[in-house]
C-alpha cells in the first residue's frame, strides 16, 4: 500500500526542525474522571507537513487533537500558533485561529444540503441565505483543492466518502491552515484512501498543515512527514521522514511490547453444512438491501464477508438472526428451517449472535453481567438468578473478565471487558448447545490486548467445531482470520476466495465495486 | 339554517386559531432548538390570568399583553434551566411545569373569578372591505393581534429556512453535536429559543383573555388548547405556514359547539360537541402516525435528547 | 453570554445512597420554601399557612386519618403512572382513565348493587372500575405499540373526552347515573352493598391497605418477575429487546393497560369509599395528575410511592383545609405539587452528574499555570 502517491509534491518544510511550528503544544495534561488521558504530552506541526499521531484505542490522541481544535481545554500546559501562546477555549475560538478538526464521527447534519453544512456556523455568513451564491462559493472552494462535492445534494444521500469530502471542504472553507484527521480511513475503502491521500498532498502543498490521526501502521509510514506515538497517555516516541519509519518498531512503541495479531489459520477438515443461505434478498422501503445471496458455513469454518460500512452487512446479520424477515429466500440452520421464525427459533436452532453494536444490542448497559446472561436463554416466570449465579461467575474466571462479580453493571465495564461478557455468554450456549456464532466487527474499538483475545477466541471456538460467520469492515481481521472470504458490495455477494489465497488488492477492488464484471 | 350564523363562526374559529397558532409557533420554535417542552397548558393559563391582572390593574391591554408574554418567557425559563442546564428529563419538567401554571394560576385568579375585563381588544374595521359577505368578516374582522399572528407565522417560515440564524436553530434540533463542533452554543441557542418560544405562548394566552374569553373560568379558560397546539405541530411537521391552515381547523371545531348550541341545534348532546375538537385532534394525531414515521414527518431528531459533550 | 464562569457536569458512575434519600427531601424542602416565599410575596403569612397545613394534614387525629383516606386514590394513581413511566411511556391520561374507573365502579354499583352480596359486589366494582380504566388507554396504547403514536398527547386528549363523558352522564336529564329528583344535578347513590365503611371515624377505608399492598406486589413484579425483566430491557435499551426475540409491541400495550387499570382502580376506590356514587366534582380534584407527580417524586419506585403518596395526600388535605381556617385559596396545595416536582427535577441532576463550577480560562490563567 506504500508509495502509490509519492510522485505529488510535498511541503517545502520537512527537512530539518529550523522552521518554525505552525502549532505546538508544550506539556499538556488532561484528566477525565478516573483516567489520565494525557500527561505532559509534547506535539508540534509544521507548515506543509504532515504529522501523525499514532497509537491505540485510548491512547489519548483523540484527546490530545480535542485539545489542540478548542473541544477539551487541557489541565495544564500551552498550546502556541506560530509561536504565540493562544486559549483555545472552544472550537470556535480554534477555527479562528485557523485549527479545523474532522471527526471520525462527521460533524454534519443529514438534513442540509451540503452548501448548508458548509456555511453552517462560518462567520462571515450573512443573515439572509442567498442559496445560489453559497452553492458557488462552497464549489470554488471545494475545485480549489480538487474536492468535488455537490453544494445542492442532501448529505443523507451521500456516502461515506463523499461526506468526508464535505467535512474536509467544510474546514477549509473556514479558513483553516491546519486540519486534524482524526481516523480518516477507518470508514474508507482502500481506492478511497488513496483519493484522499492525494487530497493531503494537494493541501500540504499550498502549506496547509495536517495532523493525522490513526493507529494503522502501513498507511501511517505511507502518509506521514513525521509520526508521534501515544501509549496510555504519553509520548513513547518520536520518528521523522517520510517512509523511514519501520512499522514493527512502530508498533513496539504503540503497544509497549512485540505483537503478533496474525493467527494461525488451521487448515481442518470442515465438517457438515451448519448454515445454508439460499437466494436470501430483502428490500427495505423499496431498496434493494439485499440480493440473492447464498452461502454455506460448516463445521469448523469461518466465513468471512469482507465489505464497506453500509453494504448490507448489519441486515444480512439480522436477517440470519431472525430479527429481520428476508423479502424472499431462505435461512436454514443444522438443516431447519429458520426463515421468519423469529430470534428464539433461531437460538432454538444454535444459533448465536455477537452484534456490532454490543452496548445497547448485545447487552442491556444498566443490568447486570448476571442479568445480561439471561437475556438470551429462557427465564421462568419467576426469574431465578440464584440458579444462575455459579454460572456466571465461572464464566467470569474462564473469559478473564475484570468485574467486580456477577452484579457488576454492562455499562461500567471497558469495550474489551464487555465483549468478553457477549462472547461468554454467545459460546456458552443458552437455549441449546451454540452451532452457528454470528459475529461482526467483534474487535472494533479494542486495544490491542482484547483484540488478541477476542481472536484467541473466535479460533478456539472454530476449533472446538463451530461454524463461524465473521462480518467485519476490518479487512486485515477477515485476511487473517476466515477460511473463505465473501465481499458484500450493495447487498450482494461480488467476490469469493479462499482465505490463503487472498489478495488485498483484489478483495479491495471488489469491496469498492470495481470487479463485479471480474467475478462471478 | 341561518347562514350568518356559520359565517360569524367562521371569523370565530379564526381569531380562535390566533391562540392556537401563536401556542403552537411558541411549541414549534421550541421544538425546533430539540427542546420538548410539554408545559404549553401550563403557560397559557398562567400568562392567561396575569395579562388579566395587569390589564384590570392598569387598564391598559397592552400592558396586559407585555406582562403575558414576559410571563410566558418566565415559566419557559424554569423549563429551559432544567431541561438545557440541568439537563433533567423534559418530559416530566413540561408536566411539572403544567401543574404548577396550573396551581399558580388559579391561585392568582382566585380574586378574579368570573370577572370581565373592561375594554377588550376590538377587531379593526376596514370599513367597506368588512361588509364584504362572507369574505368580508372573516378577512377584515380580526384584531390587530390576530394578524400580527398571521404575519409572526409567515415571518417564522422565513426566518427557519432563509436566514442564518434559522439556519442554525435547524441544525441545533437536528444534531447538536454537529453545531457544538462549530463553536456555536447549544445551551445558548436552546434556552434563548425556548424562551422566545413561552413568549409567544404567553402572548396567545393574553390574547385569549383579553380578546376571545375576557373573563377568567380557572383552568376551562384554555380548556386544553396548549395540548392541542403540541399537536398541531406534528400535525404541521414543524412548518410554521402549514400550523396556519391547521390552527383553523382546529379553531372551527372549538368553535363548533358554541355555534351549534346558539343555532339551537340539540339532537347532538352538548357533551359529545365538547369532544369534537379533542377527537379531531386525536384521529388527526394517529393518521399521521406511520410505523418509525417521525422522521419523515420532520420532527427534529434530537427532539427531547439532551446535550452533553463529554460523552466518554 | 461570556459569562465568567460555566457549570461542568461530569456523569457519576455510582451515585452515592445518601444522595438517592437527600435529594427528594431537599426538593421539597427547597418547594416549601419557595412557596413561602410566594406567599408571602402575595400577602399570606407562609408560617400560618404551612404550620396550618401541617397541622390539618398530619398532626391531628382527623387530619392524618383524611390523608391515608386521600393517599388511598393518589397512591393508585401514582403506582399507575410509575408502572408506564418505568417504561418510558409517559402515560399522563391517568386524570381520564380514573374518570372511566369511577364511571364503571357506579355503573356497576348501580346495576348489581341490589342482586349481589356486599363481598362479591365490592371487588367487582373494583373490577369493573380497573376494566374501564384499562378500556380508556386501549386505543392510546394500540397506536403507540403499532404506529408509534405519542402517548403524552393522546392519552392527554383522552381526558378532556372522559371529563365531558362525566359531565354528560350528570348533567343530561334522565341519566342513568343521575339522582334523581335533586334541585342540582348529582351522582346516584349506589347501594350499601358496593361501599365499604369506613375504619371507625373516619374518612379512611380498606382500600388503603389493598393499595399499599398491590404498591408493594408490584414492586416485587418489576424486581423478580420475567415481566418485569422483560420491561427493564425494554425501557433501557429497545434494540437489546429486540435481539432477544422481547416484543415490545406486546409489552407495551400490557404495561400501558396495566397502567390504565390501575388509575381506573383508583377511580372504583372513590365509589367504594368517600363518594358512593359517581361525582362531577372529579374533574377538578386533579387526582389523576398529582399521580404524575407522586410518582416522578418515587422515581417510578413501586414502594417509595407509598411515602410520596402520602405525602402529597397531606399537602392536598392541608391545603383543602386551609380555605376553611385562613382565607388562604386551596390552590396552593397544587402549587407546591408542580414545585416539588421541579425542584427534585433540578435535584436529579446532582444525583447524575456532579457539577463543578469552572472558571472560565483566560491566557493569564493559562499563563499562571505554566
Amino acid at each position: 500500500m506504500s508509495n502509490t502517491s509519492s510522485e505529488v509534491a510535498k511541503g517545502p518544510h520537512h527537512s530539518g526542525g529550523a522552521a518554525p511550528s505552525a502549532l505546538s503544544a508544550r506539556n499538556i495534561t488532561k484528566r477525565f474522571p478516573g483516567v489520565l488521558a494525557n500527561d505532559n504530552v509534547d506535539f508540534d506541526v509544521r507548515p506543509g507537513e504532515v504529522h501523525t499521531l499514532l497509537g491505540e484505542n485510548g491512547a489519548g490522541k483523540s484527546t490530545l487533537a480535542a485539545m489542540l481544535c478548542g473541544l477539551y481545554q487541557p489541565d495544564s500546559g500551552t498550546i502556541a500558533r506560530n509561536g504565540a501562546p493562544v486559549v483555545l477555549s472552544s472550537p470556535r475560538a480554534g477555527l479562528s485561529h485557523g485549527i479545523a478538526m474532522v471527526h471520525q464521527h462527521f460533524r454534519l447534519v443529514e438534513r442540509f444540503t451540503v452548501a448548508e453544512n458548509v456555511v453552517l456556523g462560518s462567520r462571515d455568513l450573512s443573515y439572509t441565505l442567498k442559496r445560489a451564491e453559497l452553492n458557488d462559493r462552497v464549489a470554488e472552494v471545494a475545485e480549489r483543492y480538487g474536492l468535488p462535492v455537490d453544494p445542492s445534494a442532501t448529505v443523507g444521500d451521500l456516502s461515506v466518502g463523499q461526506r468526508q469530502r464535505v467535512e474536509i471542504v467544510k474546514a477549509l472553507y473556514q479558513g483553516a491552515e491546519i486540519l486534524l484527521l482524526d481516523e480518516p480511513t477507518a470508514v474508507l475503502v482502500p481506492a478511497e484512501v488513496e483519493k484522499l491521500f492525494e487530497n493531503v498532498h494537494a493541501m500540504t502543498a499550498t502549506g496547509k498543515s495536517i495532523v493525522f490521526i490513526s493507529h494503522k501502521l502501513g498507511e501511517v509510514v505511507e502518509i506521514s512527514d513525521r509520526v508521534t506515538v501515544l501509549r496510555n497517555g504519553r509520548v513513547t516516541g518520536h520518528v521523522s521522514g517520510r517512509g523511514s519509519a519501520d512499522t514493527r518498531e512502530l508498533a513496539r512503541l504503540m503497544v509497549g511490547r512485540d505483537i503478533d495479531l496474525a493467527v494461525q489459520r488451521a487448515s481442518h477438515a470442515t465438517g457438515h453444512e451448519v448454515l445454508q443461505i439460499r437466494d436470501l434478498s430483502l428490500t427495505v422501503n423499496g431498496i434493494d438491501v439485499l440480493s440473492n445471496i447464498s452461502f454455506n458455513v460448516h463445521e469448523g469454518e469461518m466465513v468471512g464477508i469482507a465489505g464497506v460500512a453500509g453494504n448490507g452487512q448489519k441486515e444480512l446479520a439480522d436477517t440470519i438472526a431472525g430479527l429481520v424477515s428476508p423479502t424472499s429466500g431462505s435461512v436454514s440452520i443444522g438443516g431447519s428451517m429458520s426463515t421468519d421464525r423469529g430470534p428464539i427459533a433461531a437460538r432454538e436452532l444454535g444459533l448465536a449472535y455477537v452484534p456490532e453494536d454490543r452496548l445497547g444490542m448485545g447487552l442491556v448497559p444498566s443490568m447486570s453481567i448476571l442479568d445480561n446472561l439471561l437475556l438470551t436463554r429462557d427465564r421462568d416466570t419467576v426469574v431465578d438468578r440464584a440458579s444462575v449465579r455459579p454460572e456466571a461467575n465461572r464464566l467470569i474466571d474462564q473469559f478473564e473478565i475484570k468485574a467486580n462479580g456477577p452484579e457488576h453493571l454492562a455499562r461500567k465495564l471497558s469495550g474489551g471487558n464487555a465483549q468478553k461478557v457477549l462472547l461468554a455468554r454467545e459460546l456458552s450456549g443458552g437455549r441449546t448447545a451454540t452451532k452457528l456464532l454470528v459475529v461482526c466487527s467483534p474487535t472494533r474499538g479494542l486495544d490491542v490486548g482484547a483484540i488478541e483475545t477476542v481472536r484467541r477466541l473466535l479460533d478456539d471456538a472454530r476449533s472446538a467445531g463451530q461454524a463461524i460467520l465473521l462480518i467485519s469492515e476490518d479487512l486485515d481481521e477477515i485476511m487473517s482470520l476466515a477460511d473463505r472470504i465473501l465481499v458484500l458490495y450493495r447487498g450482494a455477494i461480488v467476490h469469493e476466495t479462499a482465505g490463503e489465497s487472498a489478495q488485498l488488492t483484489t478483495v479491495g477492488a471488489a469491496m469498492a465495486g470495481l470487479s463485479q464484471e471480474v467475478q462471478k | 339554517m341561518n347562514s350568518n350564523i356559520w359565517v360569524l363562526m367562521s371569523a370565530d374559529s379564526v381569531a380562535l386559531a390566533t391562540t392556537l397558532i401563536l401556542a403552537a409557533l411558541g411549541a414549534l420554535f421550541t421544538e425546533r432548538s430539540g427542546v420538548l417542552n410539554l408545559g404549553i397548558e401550563g403557560i397559557l393559563l398562567t400568562s392567561a390570568i396575569t395579562s388579566f391582572i395587569a390589564a384590570d390593574s392598569s387598564g391598559s391591554i397592552w400592558l396586559g399583553l407585555v406582562v403575558g408574554s414576559l410571563l410566558g418567557a418566565v415559566l419557559a425559563g424554569i423549563h429551559a434551566v432544567l431541561a438545557v442546564t440541568l439537563r433533567a428529563n423534559q418530559i416530566v419538567s413540561g408536566l411539572a411545569l403544567v401543574i404548577f401554571g396550573t396551581g399558580l394560576a388559579n391561585f392568582l385568579g382566585k380574586p378574579y373569578e368570573g370577572k370581565n375585563i373592561e375594554t377588550k381588544i376590538l377587531p379593526l374595521s376596514f370599513g367597506p372591505l368588512t361588509d364584504i359577505p362572507v369574505v368580508g368578516p372573516v378577512l377584515f374582522g380580526q384584531d390587530p393581534i390576530t394578524y400580527l399572528t398571521v404575519a409572526l407565522a409567515v415571518g417564522a417560515s422565513w426566518y427557519l429556512f432563509r436566514t442564518r440564524p434559522g439556519l442554525e436553530l435547524r441544525a441545533t434540533g437536528d444534531d447538536p453535536a454537529t453545531v457544538d463542533a462549530q463553536g456555536l452554543k447549544v445551551s445558548s441557542i436552546r434556552i434563548r429559543y425556548t424562551l422566545a418560544g413561552g413568549a409567544m405562548v404567553g402572548l396567545g394566552g393574553s390574547w385569549l383573555m383579553l380578546a376571545e374569553s375576557a373573563a377568567w373560568h380557572q383552568a376551562a379558560t384554555t380548556n386544553g388548547i396548549g395540548w392541542i397546539a403540541l399537536a398541531l405541530v406534528v400535525f404541521a411537521s414543524w412548518r410554521p405556514i402549514r400550523l396556519i391552515a391547521g390552527a383553523i381547523l382546529f379553531g372551527f371545531t372549538l368553535q363548533l359547539p358554541f355555534t351549534l348550541q346558539a343555532e339551537n341545534i340539540t339532537f347532538i348532546p352538548q357533551a359529545f360537541l365538547q369532544m369534537v375538537p379533542y377527537a379531531v385532534t386525536l384521529i388527526s394525531l394517529i393518521a399521521l402516525s406511520r410505523p418509525g414515521s417521525s422522521n419523515a414527518l420532520g420532527a427534529p431528531r434530537a427532539l427531547g435528547t439532551p446535550f452533553v459533550r463529554d460523552e466518554r | 453570554m461570556n459569562l465568567p464562569f460555566r457549570l461542568a457536569f461530569e456523569q457519576r458512575t455510582e451515585t452515592p445512597r445518601r444522595l438517592a434519600v437527600m435529594v427528594p427531601l431537599l426538593s421539597v424542602l427547597a418547594a416549601i420554601v419557595a412557596g413561602g416565599i410566594f406567599l408571602f410575596a402575595t400577602g399570606y403569612s407562609p408560617f400560618e399557612t404551612y404550620s396550618n397545613m401541617l397541622s390539618d394534614g398530619f398532626f391531628s387525629s382527623t387530619g392524618i386519618t383524611d390523608t391515608l383516606g386521600l393517599s388511598t386514590v393518589l397512591i393508585c394513581t401514582g403506582i399507575a403512572a410509575a408502572f408506564a413511566f418505568q417504561m418510558n411511556l409517559y402515560n399522563i391520561g391517568g386524570e381520564g382513565q380514573l374518570y372511566l374507573g369511577m364511571i364503571g365502579g357506579a355503573w356497576a354499583g348501580l346495576f348489581f348493587g341490589d342482586r349481589l352480596p356486599g363481598f362479591v359486589m365490592i371487588p367487582v366494582v373494583l373490577l369493573v372500575g380497573a376494566a374501564c380504566g384499562a378500556l380508556w388507554i386501549a386505543l392510546p396504547a394500540f397506536v403507540r405499540a403499532r404506529l408509534g403514536t405519542s402517548e403524552i398527547v393522546t392519552t392527554l386528549l383522552l381526558t378532556y373526552i372522559g371529563a365531558s363523558l362525566v359531565n354528560h352522564f350528570i348533567y343530561r336529564a334522565g341519566s342513568y347515573f343521575r339522582a334523581p329528583n335533586t334541585l342540582f344535578p348529582q351522582g346516584r347513590q349506589v347501594p350499601d352493598s358496593a361501599m365499604l365503611s369506613p375504619l371507625g371515624d373516619t374518612t379512611m377505608y380498606p382500600t388503603f391497605f389493598m393499595v399499599t399492598v398491590l404498591a408493594v406486589f408490584l414492586w416485587w413484579v418489576v424486581r423478580r418477575t420475567e415481566f418485569g425483566y422483560r420491561i427493564q430491557v425494554i425501557s433501557d435499551s429497545p434494540r437489546a429487546a429486540r435481539y432477544a426475540g422481547i416484543s415490545a409491541q406486546r409489552t407495551t400495550v400490557q404495561v400501558m393497560m396495566i397502567s390504565g387499570a390501575l388509575s381506573g382502580l383508583g377511580g372504583a376506590t372513590l365509589i367504594v369509599g368517600t363518594f358512593g356514587r359517581l361525582d362531577p366534582g372529579i374533574v377538578v380534584l386533579g387526582y389523576g395528575y398529582a399521580g404524575i407527580v407522586i410518582a416522578a417524586l418515587a422515581r417510578n419506585n413501586m414502594a417509595a410511592i407509598i411515602v410520596s403518596g402520602i405525602l402529597f395526600a397531606g399537602l392536598r388535605t392541608g391545603g383543602d383545609k386551609l380555605q376553611i381556617s385562613t382565607d388562604t385559596p386551596i390552590h396552593i396545595g397544587v402549587m407546591l405539587q408542580g414545585a416539588i416536582l421541579l425542584f427534585a427535577l433540578g435535584g436529579e441532576a446532582f444525583r447524575r452528574y456532579r457539577v463543578r463550577v469552572v472558571r472560565a480560562q483566560t491566557a493569564t490563567a493559562q499563563g499562571a499555570a505554566q
